[in-house]
């Protein structure tokens, strides 16, 4: 099983792809996979080509900064949207979502960057909503208690009360009360939209054990950030969009952190500002020497001394301006 | 790699240090009816004190019966407030509901059950269209609803005007059905020498069913979070729209009910009765716990923000006052509720 | 929640089921007033060919008060005979009155007749009115002022006078304390039928005065019933309105209290409330008359040159209608003339 290698917009490193990771027993099969989809509103093209996969106990990672067309790419995978060409693969077979319900069904489970929690509500009415236990006519309120708090503390959070409103708990907490919750009602693939965008060092630490966590369990996580230094450390592959458009697709074997790094801070822009200043000659060229000193030390250079062709036209055809 | 996963490793747990165990008076001040209770006890010492009539035993059955009047309307308009909602036509709704079975039964000379069958069906009609045409165009409900109060009150006195020339209800007690709908909705039993109306018993009945519902069931669950997050609600599956929808023809329902209570209690209906009293509604949910922006409060704290109402309706009439000051203590007491929410609140949070 | 759709068509089909079966009432409703009305004399006898005129009524009727049905009725007689189109319109709100009122002397109609419970804001429409050459007559509020106000004629009753004869009244049955009852605030022909009872009580009895909001009728029964339980010492309430007097009834029973009900003005429920003995005795200003007499007059004016009156008011009442004379009226008020 092969992914095409030449888009329009950008090449793909390897060959093949091989599966990575525990869990692959489903014989390979991705969990998710998109080939070529791409999204059009009206006349503004969001996405454009992209292809991305995700096993069973396999992370993802979707990196970007603002604008790049995560979100998009998030409201496709989580069944909000469809893709106006290309194809989405659930476990082999193509679906068409009209709903996040459906996605779910499939056992698709996103979360938010908002969390999808309701703040005043207590952390089991969360854990539960849209999943209540029934019991005769009303629900069975001590058992979801106790699963909760159970579910809960599977996953590292010991909460003395689950009756505490959700919105009294920190950040990191929220995101593993949500993750939990996501694994709790049979996710098979979970997508992380920017778990760690609004924490501190310390808290991020603690989404990253629960990313892992999960990915032992043998979910598919598609894991969504524009900071490099958490992706990598769980990534076993790299999607880079920007402006709607695939930068690279790469396996973790392919690409070393500072490569990763670079390409996410533009280093390829910065390579050719680094040429043009030198070409110039007097001061420039002194500062365009620096430039090119810094990027080699991001390690852009060694990528552009790699085995693909042209490289340099690659980045280009990704990052210039239309 | 083999097929059987490893035990999966157990991050250590996280001990919320800073979360302290909280005691059990904290508890019951964080409440949402918390407020409400300790506002009904001041002002009930209060009238005790200023109004000897007050007292007595048949004086509050008399407090408990305007209570109910307003009590009745108050719980669905609670519910729809924990459910992110308003409704301003729910005070001329229940009047257009009495209009509509008294008009039918008397201009096609039917059993008056028939038009109380009638108006349940117009009642639950302007609150499916009230619901819907907020979920469908997202538009605040404060303003599509208060389009609606504007159209009902206009129709519930020009309507009647055309079909019957006259400004009132027409006299429908001769009709067969009426003596019996009245026991039904407007009945009243006396215990001890006590005379109590029936509406006191349906009102905590409702209040008792609503509680039920929102705590206990799913739909409940559903209420909250299409108040208190709508989008989040919507993620995980929640049928917020329908949530909504529902919840507008619950008020429709009881503004049918409290409507047939007044109906056959007063044989006619003076068709500019009811304006005013959405605000009464609003503000007795508030001082009940109701967040304006949805997603907290409890329909207890309501029912005894509708009691203050009674207690204070009835209280100044007790006492000898000018009924005028009615308005303006309404008004403080409004104000009055929602610092002494605040505080209370604010209290029960730093207590633990 | 589909199973509450499926509900919802159930219980509609229910309900049709309902109204094709059960439908029929035997007694009462539309049916039986119509029977009742078939038989009786038109009272708008024929019709004048005399020019065709607009005239416009406004009054300052609450929604809800059945007293201004009586006067419409008798207005919308004489509108027939006398070959005129009527254009009635009322706000209980004075300013808004005052607004409807330039809003016929814009429409040039050929004459008007208004009740006047506010002089100051009432009366400088009226001049205007006749400064535009357009003939207005006035009736049932306003009695005390209506030629400063600008009105060529006035039909009604003094409301002071029929105080008095009403608190004497009360006096001789022997109230002692008695409860007067305004369903409005700040209108002057209400204001003074209370004072008439007082003045005419004399040193017999004490008079209080509790007002109630008289568009709500829970609020009126909560009203009252709390006042008849504070004040044990009532022995006579006295209302202002028929709709009052009827939800006084409850009151009285509610609060178990041993008063008697007397009111001004009449209905055809109240007076059937006469004739049982719940209500002892009603002051009749003949309202039919006013409405009546209104535009007759206006008629007579614009077709002849007559004015009616000489300057002075033309009295159409009191009357009382107790248990001696309540059954030859009641078979008028049951056509909504009386």
């Amino acid at each position: 099983m092969t992914t095409p290698q030449n888009t329009s917009a950008g090449k793909h490193r390897a060959q093949d792809t091989p599966s990575v990771g525990q869990g692959s027993g489903n014989g390979g099969v991705p969990l998710v996979r998109l080939v070529n989809a791409s999204k059009r509103y009206g006349a503004v093209i969001a996405l454009s080509d992209i292809t991305l996969e995700v096993g069973a106990g396999e992370v993802t990672c979707v990196l970007g900064d603002n604008g790049a067309g995560k979100s998009t790419l998030i409201k496709i995978i989580a069944g909000l949207h469809q893709p106006s060409t290309g194809s989405y693969e659930v476990e082999g077979t193509p679906v068409a979502f009209n709903s996040p319900r459906e996605a779910l069904e499939h056992g698709i489970a996103t979360v938010y960057q908002d969390l999808a929690v309701v703040p005043l509500m207590p952390v089991w009415r969360n854990f539960f909503l849209g999943n209540e236990v029934r019991k005769g006519l009303g629900m069975n309120i001590g058992f979801m208690k106790k699963t909760c708090k159970d579910e809960l503390l599977a996953m590292g959070i010991d909460l003395r009360d689950v009756d505490q409103a959700i919105g009294t708990l920190s950040g990191g907490e929220r995101q593993c009360v949500a993750i939990s919750r996501a694994v709790h009602f049979g996710a098979k693939v979970l997508i992380l939209d920017e778990p760690t965008a609004a924490l501190g060092v310390k808290q991020s630490g603690v989404v990253l054990k629960y990313i892992i966590q999960a990915r032992e369990r043998g979910l598919g996580v598609i894991f969504i950030t524009h900071n490099p230094h958490h992706a990598y450390p769980v990534g076993d592959r790299f999607l880079l969009l920007n402006r709607g458009k695939s930068l690279g697709y790469f396996e973790k074997s392919q690409i070393t952190r500072d490569e990763l790094t670079g390409l996410m801070a533009g280093g390829a822009e910065l390579e050719q500002l680094s040429h043009e200043l030198e070409s110039e000659g007097g001061a420039a060229a002194d500062i365009g020497h620096a430039m090119e000193a810094d990027v080699e030390e991001l390690g852009i250079a060694h990528q552009a001394s790699g085995t693909d062709t042209a490289p340099a036209v690659t980045r280009q055809e990704g990052t210039s301006p239309r | 790699m083999t097929a059987t996963a490893e035990a999966p490793v157990t991050p250590p747990p996280i001990r919320d240090e800073r979360m302290g165990r909280k005691s059990g008076l904290a508890r019951l001040l964080a409440r949402p009816e918390a407020g409400a209770v300790a506002g009904a006890i001041v002002i009930y010492v209060f009238f005790f004190i200023v109004a000897p009539p007050f007292r007595n035993a048949s004086s509050f059955s008399s407090v408990l019966y305007v209570t109910s009047t307003y009590g009745l309307m108050v719980t669905p308009i609670a519910l729809l407030m924990i459910g992110g909602e308003f409704d301003l036509s729910a005070g001329v709704a229940v009047t257009s509901s009495a209009l509509c079975a008294s008009l039918f039964s008397y201009e096609f000379t039917t059993n008056a059950w028939v038009g109380v069958l009638v108006a349940l069906a117009l009642s639950l009609l302007i609150g499916f269209l009230n619901g819907w045409i907020v979920v469908k165009t997202g538009i605040p409900s404060f303003l599509v609803t208060l389009g609606t109060f504007f159209v009902l009150q206009g129709l519930n006195i020009a309507l009647t005007q055309t079909i019957t020339n006259q400004v009132a209800s027409p006299d429908i007690s001769t009709l067969q059905g009426f003596s019996s709908a009245r026991v039904v909705f407007s009945g009243s039993f006396t215990i001890g020498g006590v005379n109590i109306r029936t509406s006191v018993i349906y009102w905590l009945v409702f209040v008792a069913i609503a509680t039920w519902i929102l705590l206990r069931t799913r739909i409940g669950n559903w209420i909250f979070s299409a108040g208190g997050s709508p989008v989040s609600a919507r993620a995980v599956g929640v049928p917020v729209g329908r949530v909504k929808i529902g919840l507008f023809m619950a008020v429709g329902l009881m503004a049918w009910f409290t409507g047939m209570h007044t109906l056959f209690l007063f044989n006619t209906i003076q068709t500019s009765q009811g304006v005013g009293n959405e605000f009464v509604y609003i503000i007795a949910a508030v001082v009940g716990g109701c967040l304006l922006t949805g997603g907290y409060g409890s329909a207890v704290g309501a029912a005894i923000g509708a009691l203050i109402f009674g207690m204070v309706n009835q209280g100044i009439v007790y006492a000898g006052w000018n009924p005028d000051w009615f308005q303006t203590f309404v008004g403080l007491l409004l104000l009055g509720a929602i610092l002494l929410n605040t505080f209370i609140r604010r209290r029960a949070e730093a207590a633990a | 929640m589909f199973r509450s759709k499926k509900r919802a068509v159930g219980i509609a089909v229910m309900a049709i089921l309902a109204l094709v079966l059960a439908a029929c009432s035997s007694t009462g409703g539309k049916r039986a007033a119509e029977a009742a009305a078939a038989g009786q004399t038109n009272v708008a006898a024929g019709h004048a060919n005399t020019p065709h005129y607009t005239i416009a009524m406004i009054t300052h009727a609450a929604p809800g008060d059945t007293f201004w049905d009586i006067i419409r009725a008798g207005a919308t007689a004489a509108a027939a005979k006398d070959n005129i189109t009527l254009k009635y319109s009322s706000d209980p709100d004075p300013t808004k009155q005052a607004q409807l009122i330039t809003d016929a002397i814009n429409s040039k109609v050929s004459g008007i007749a208004v009740t006047d419970p506010a002089p100051a804001a009432i009366c400088p429409t009226v001049k205007a009115a006749r400064a535009a050459g357009i003939p207005v007559v006035m009736f049932n509020a306003g009695v005390n002022n209506w030629q400063q106000c600008g009105g060529m004629m006035f039909f009604g009753q003094d409301e002071s006078i029929a105080g008095v004869a009403a608190g004497k009244r009360l006096a001789s049955e022997g109230a002692k304390n008695v409860l007067c009852v305004l369903q409005a605030q700040g209108q002057v022909q209400l204001e003074a039928r209370c004072a008439g009872v007082k003045q005419g009580l004399g040193s017999e009895g004490t008079m209080s005065k509790l007002y109630v909001n008289g568009e709500d009728n829970s609020a009126m029964l909560s009203s009252m019933t709390a006042e008849l339980t504070r004040n044990k010492s009532i022995d006579a309430v006295i209302t202002l309105g028929a709709p009052v007097a009827l939800v006084a009834i409850q009151a009285i029973a509610t609060a178990h209290s041993p008063t008697k009900l007397y009111t001004f003005d009449t209905n055809a429920a109240e007076i059937a409330k006469i004739k049982s003995g719940a209500v002892q005795w009603a002051v009749d200003q003949q309202p039919y008359l006013q409405g009546y007499e209104s535009i007759d007059s206006l008629w007579l004016y614009l077709t002849n040159g007559n004015v009616l009156g000489g300057g002075l008011t033309v009295l159409t009442g009191p009357a009382f209608i107790d248990a001696s004379n309540v059954a030859q009226v009641a078979a008028y008020a049951a056509r909504g003339t009386r």
